[in-house]
């Protein structure tokens, strides 16, 4: 999704926008008006749930909370949500440890939900003790397993995930020569060294101040979304300095900023970052499926069709982004928000998310279902196709409670190559440097 | 917290020397050099209001090319209406009028009244009750939010209105410009003839220092509704999208799920336009109200 | 602190024609009287003080308790002792901060007061429209941080900003303003010097108008050009006001934190390499990006110190002035 427009997999690293604070969540839930437990399930009694979210889940775009309140007379939604994720969570947090304040349905940000199946882990109803432990095997495997706590306990009910491949201007790579069709373009880059490669190949034909890929930033995303082993290991120690695969992917990265092949932006925070889907300023870009309707938005119109999507270099599966609906064991309405949780993520309702937005189903009778989407905009990409087939082959990511913290300091070190001359091995231990101080 | 910031007390320092006769320097006009840096200044302190107004008014591509336009588009309104249509805007403009009034009116009697305890009166503790006042204006606004949004938790009214208005029903400020301005304004004389009188304590506010210290109520007035106005960090924090203040509104606006500059633009425009419309109706009086307290206060 | 009210059968009773009095017969009336004159000022003050211990100390407290605490957000707190202090104190990012904060002060500071008194003196003349020169140099002063910055932002834009434009009339190439060093300081002292120029103008305009004009005269008699005029009798006379805007200025500088976090489109880093962070925006970094409150209510207190210390400093040099008798303090 966009999660929260994706500060994807790690909140801190790219802020949506404007600006930073943000709210908080709804107010207190308010019990049914003298609803005596708040479980008053089809009993006719009237109860409002109160739904907290961040960014464009996507679900009031679809109307499936009118929907909701059609077929479920009684029950009145109120919805929320705070554009930043890295202001809605700091906000929850607060809230959850208030034991108070906490709306009925509250959504959680992948990069949370290591912390919210650990620290916070008795702040959230077990949903394997309620109606949904049956929709439970419906999700992604990887998706699910990220949800679930030591002790088997279960908090969260995916929505949407993030699987990445690339999104390309086919214009721009028809002028430079490069292939334009998905497949073609797959098969000339079979490793990311490879990728590297055409990126030469289009600089030495493009136009000024155009460049391959947007960010060194977004290119480490993309790389380390394949792996399943980043930060921390199985045990949840922190290796990210010892992790091969890290120093890997940075230097790959590095390598771009310092070949020039990027634009230099930060993403999500440079406001000339948005006009350069539109002006060309950059060629290609690391594409988790939410970015898709990104895209869309900051092209407009005329971009439509001049885009094209493709999976990662080599077909590798990654995973970038997505969230959960969480109901916090506060709520007074338990059941009923069960009920509407499992309801919003079930794969009817994915489905018509994803055709609304392009958040892409985590339920995989939806993924199924969703199989034979194209996209007119990205010059009739088999989107669903692409997407689902990364979706069940991405690597159970292991999660670690200050991922947000590394990814933070890793593309920043990443942005000082490209826009500050800093030399790559000095950026690293800087970047070293600036974790073990905040971490240790 | 509205945060009025330290700066503000500048316009009341106790060090501003007091005033004297009036200097009128009849003989001294302005030649054509000092007119022009000064239409040149204006120019440079405006110039960003029409930049607001020339972003607001084209689409997004059109303020993306280089060189960048400098004159304004057509299309101001439909910037506006966009802007209107992804955050409640006209609930936001009428939340923000409520919250800024109320925390106006409540400041500027409350700090009146205090301001007048410890510029006159003598009770037990004054010294270290000032002190503690005056110390927490130095305190960067933001150290207490953590606290504050517990307090809030804790009385449940986080997304409410009333958690805006509550913290800033007084502040610190306040408390320090209206003394340093009875302080300078209200002749001793006055008072102890009141209390010789017969005069109670009480009558003696109302009718002696209440009206010698409007001058001064009007401007903090002024100076809290701006403040309250342009506040956004604990509102922001404090209060939920569906029912925010202007800045809160504008925000959320920044962060939307495509966030287009020139629909931020417009709604910046309008949060900007009533703070402009107070300044072109009151411009003479706030001017002269911050000369007046830069002097005396 | 205030001027003690001068003891009974004072002057004053003699200036407002009454004749001295001795003590009153304690009645119960004049009980009741002198009751409410001792409770009154409790009473003027409470309101007040009810609701700022509430909203204002009582937060303020606590977070100084929770600076000697390890707290992360969502978890509870754990009691370190000056742990948090002891780190602070060894980490590069604070010393980096305190830098920056100095500098961005300096760099907003000094021109903002230059260009305010060369304003204030301008405005001193007679002259048509003046009241017109006189709002629009305090219009900026309305405008919120965020309206402010998010048009510096656009104007100091990389590849289509409008200074750059203007740069490259005199074939100077892009400037990248947010990510070089000096340069993201220079855009963030713009926008402060932009918003508080015209009222630190109108404050000493104030204090100009307040200089008495037979000083100038005693000057023009002997020969004064008007230069010497204004350095001789307008410095002079104004330096009590600008040693105050100085401090209060510095005091406002340490206290930065909207612009930079907004001219960072709300990224608490203070840019790439941490070039424009000061210490608000690191103290906000460690609280709400990383959810270090303890950390975080640390840097908020030694802050607190140092803008204490500003002010004392202000005090020392407020002693050296000479004193008119009647002033505070």
């Amino acid at each position: 999704m966009m999660t929260s427009r994706a500060r994807t997999a790690i909140a801190v690293m790219a802020a949506g926008a404007l600006v930073a604070l943000a709210g908080c969540g709804g107010e207190e839930a308010t019990a049914a008006e003298g609803g005596a437990d708040g479980g008053s399930s089809a009993g006719g009694e009237s109860v409002e749930l109160t739904v907290s979210l961040f960014g464009t889940f996507g679900m009031e775009e679809a109307g499936l909370f009118d929907q909701y309140e059609e077929e479920n007379p009684g029950v009145t939604i109120s919805y929320e949500t705070t554009q930043g994720e890295d202001t809605y969570w700091p906000a929850l947090l607060t809230k959850l440890n208030a034991g108070s304040g906490a709306s009925d349905i509250q959504g959680i940000e992948v990069a949370r939900i290591r912390t919210a199946t650990t620290e916070l882990a008795d702040k959230w109803v077990d949903l394997t003790q309620t109606e949904a432990a049956d929709q439970l095997g419906e999700y992604a495997q990887f998706k699910q397993d990220a949800a679930t706590t030591e002790d088997g306990a279960v908090v969260g009910l995916g929505t949407d995930i993030g699987p990445t491949g690339i999104c390309y201007r086919t214009d721009l790579l028809e002028e430079a020569g490069l292939p334009t069709d998905p497949d073609e373009l797959a098969a000339q880059m079979g490793s990311w060294e490879d990728y590297l490669a055409l990126g030469e190949q289009y600089k030495a034909s493009a136009p000024e101040g155009s460049a391959w890929t947007d960010s060194a930033g977004g290119l480490y995303n993309a790389i380390i979304s394949t792996e399943s082993e980043i930060y921390y290991d199985e045990a949840g120690e922190l290796v990210y300095d010892s992790n091969p695969a890290v120093k890997a992917a940075f230097d790959l990265s590095a390598q771009a900023a310092a070949d020039d092949l990027t634009a230099k932006f930060a993403q999500f925070e440079d406001p000339e970052w948005n006009p350069g889907f539109g002006n060309g300023a950059f060629a290609t870009i690391a594409c988790p499926s939410w970015m898709l309707g990104y895209i869309k938005g900051q092209a407009g119109d005329e971009g439509s069709g001049k885009w094209g999507v493709t999976s990662l270099p080599g077909g590798a599966a990654g995973n970038w982004g997505g969230a959960y609906l969480g109901v916090p064991a506060s709520s007074e309405n338990q059941e009923e928000a069960v009920k509407l949780a499992m309801w919003l993520t079930a794969p009817e309702q994915q489905e018509k998310v994803f055709a609304a937005g392009g958040n892409f189903p985590s339920n995989t009778t939806a993924i199924d279902a969703v199989a034979d989407t194209t996209d007119e905009y990205f010059s009739d990409a088999p989107i669903g196709q692409i997407f689902g087939d990364i979706a069940k082959n991405a690597p159970t990511q292991i999660l670690g409670p200050d991922d947000g913290v590394l990814k933070n300091e890793i593309t920043n070190a990443l942005l000082t190559i490209e826009v500050n001359d800093v030399d790559p091995e000095t950026a690293w231990t800087s970047a070293q440097r600036a974790i073990d101080n905040q971490l240790g | 917290m509205t945060t009025m910031t330290v700066r503000d007390a500048a316009a009341v320092s106790p060090l501003t020397p007091r005033p004297r006769r009036r200097r009128r320097r009849g003989g001294d006009h302005a030649g054509p050099v000092a007119y022009v840096l000064l239409v040149v200044t204006s120019f440079l302190f405006l110039a960003p209001f029409y930049y607001m107004i020339v972003a607001a008014s084209r689409p997004m591509s059109e303020m993306n090319q280089f060189p960048p336009p400098l004159t304004p588009g057509g299309g101001l309104w439909r910037n506006i209406l966009s802007a209107w249509d992804a955050q409640p805007l006209g609930l936001a403009i009428w939340n923000s009028l409520l919250v800024s009034s109320i925390i106006t009116v409540a400041t500027v009697l409350f700090c009146t009244l205090s301001g007048y305890a410890f510029a006159k009166q003598q009770f037990a503790g004054k010294k270290a009750l000032f002190a503690v006042t005056v110390g927490t204006m130095m305190i960067p606004p933001t150290l207490g939010i953590v606290p504050l949004y517990q307090v809030m938790a804790a009385l449940d009214l986080t997304g409410k209105l009333s958690a805006v208005v509550l913290p800033s029903l007084v502040t610190a400020f306040g408390v320090f410009f209206m003394r340093q301005y009875l302080i300078q304004t209200l002749p001793d004389e006055l008072i102890e003839a009141a209390r010789v009188d017969g005069a109670t304590s009480l009558r003696t506010v109302w009718s002696i220092v209440l009206p010698i210290a409007r001058p001064g109520m009007a401007v903090l007035a002024m100076l809290t509704f701006m403040a309250a106005w342009n506040d956004f960090f604990w509102p922001v924090i404090a209060l939920v999208s569906s029912n925010p203040t202007v800045q809160v509104a504008l925000k959320n606006l920044g962060s939307g799920y495509v966030p287009d500059q020139a629909i931020i633009m417009a709604g910046t425009l309008v949060g900007t336009l009533p703070v402009v419309v107070v300044f072109v109706l009151l411009g003479r009086q706030i001017v002269s109200g911050i000369m007046a307290g830069a002097v005396k206060g | 602190m205030a001027v003690d009210t001068p003891p009974r059968a004072s002057r004053t009773d003699v200036a407002v024609g009454h004749a001295p009095r001795s003590e009153p017969p304690l009645g119960l009336r004049s009980r009741l009287f002198r009751l409410e004159a001792k409770a009154a000022p409790y009473l003027y003050i409470s309101p007040f003080f009810l609701l700022f211990v509430a909203f204002g100390l009582f937060p303020l407290v606590w977070t100084a308790w929770i600076s000697l605490n390890d707290f992360k957000l969502g978890t509870p707190m754990v009691f370190v002792g000056l742990e948090n202090y002891r780190w602070l104190f060894a980490s590069p990012e604070f010393y980096n901060s305190l830098w920056r904060t100095i500098t961005i002060g300096i760099l907003s500071t000094v021109p903002q007061l230059m260009l305010a008194l060369g304003l204030a003196h301008l405005l001193n003349y007679q002259m048509v429209v003046r009241n017109f020169f006189r709002i629009s140099m305090l219009m900026p002063y309305a405008t919120s941080v965020a309206a402010s910055t998010l048009v510096f932002a656009q104007l100091f834009g990389r590849d289509n900003g409008f200074f750059n434009w203007v740069l490259s009339w005199v074939g100077i190439d892009a400037v990248d303003w947010r990510n070089g060093d000096l340069t993201a300081q220079i855009a963030i002292a713009v926008i402060v010097t932009w918003r508080w120029t015209g009222y630190n103008a109108l404050i000493y305009l104030a204090g100009m108008q307040s200089i008495s004009q037979d000083l100038y005269e005693a000057a023009a008699l002997d020969g004064a050009s008007k230069w010497q005029q204004f350095r001789h009798v307008t410095l002079p006379g104004l330096r009590p006001t600008i040693l105050f805007t100085v401090v209060v200025s510095t005091i406002g500088a340490t206290q930065l934190f909207g612009e930079p976090l907004l001219f960072g489109n709300g990224q608490a880093n203070g840019g790439a390499l941490g070039q424009y962070q000061t210490l608000g925006l690191f103290m906000y970094q460690q609280g709400w990006d990383y959810f270090e409150l303890g950390r975080a209510a640390t840097i908020a207190w030694v802050t607190f110190v140092l803008v204490v210390g500003l002010v004392l400093l202000n005090t020392g040099i407020a002693r050296w002035r000479t004193r008119d008798r009647k002033a505070v303090r």
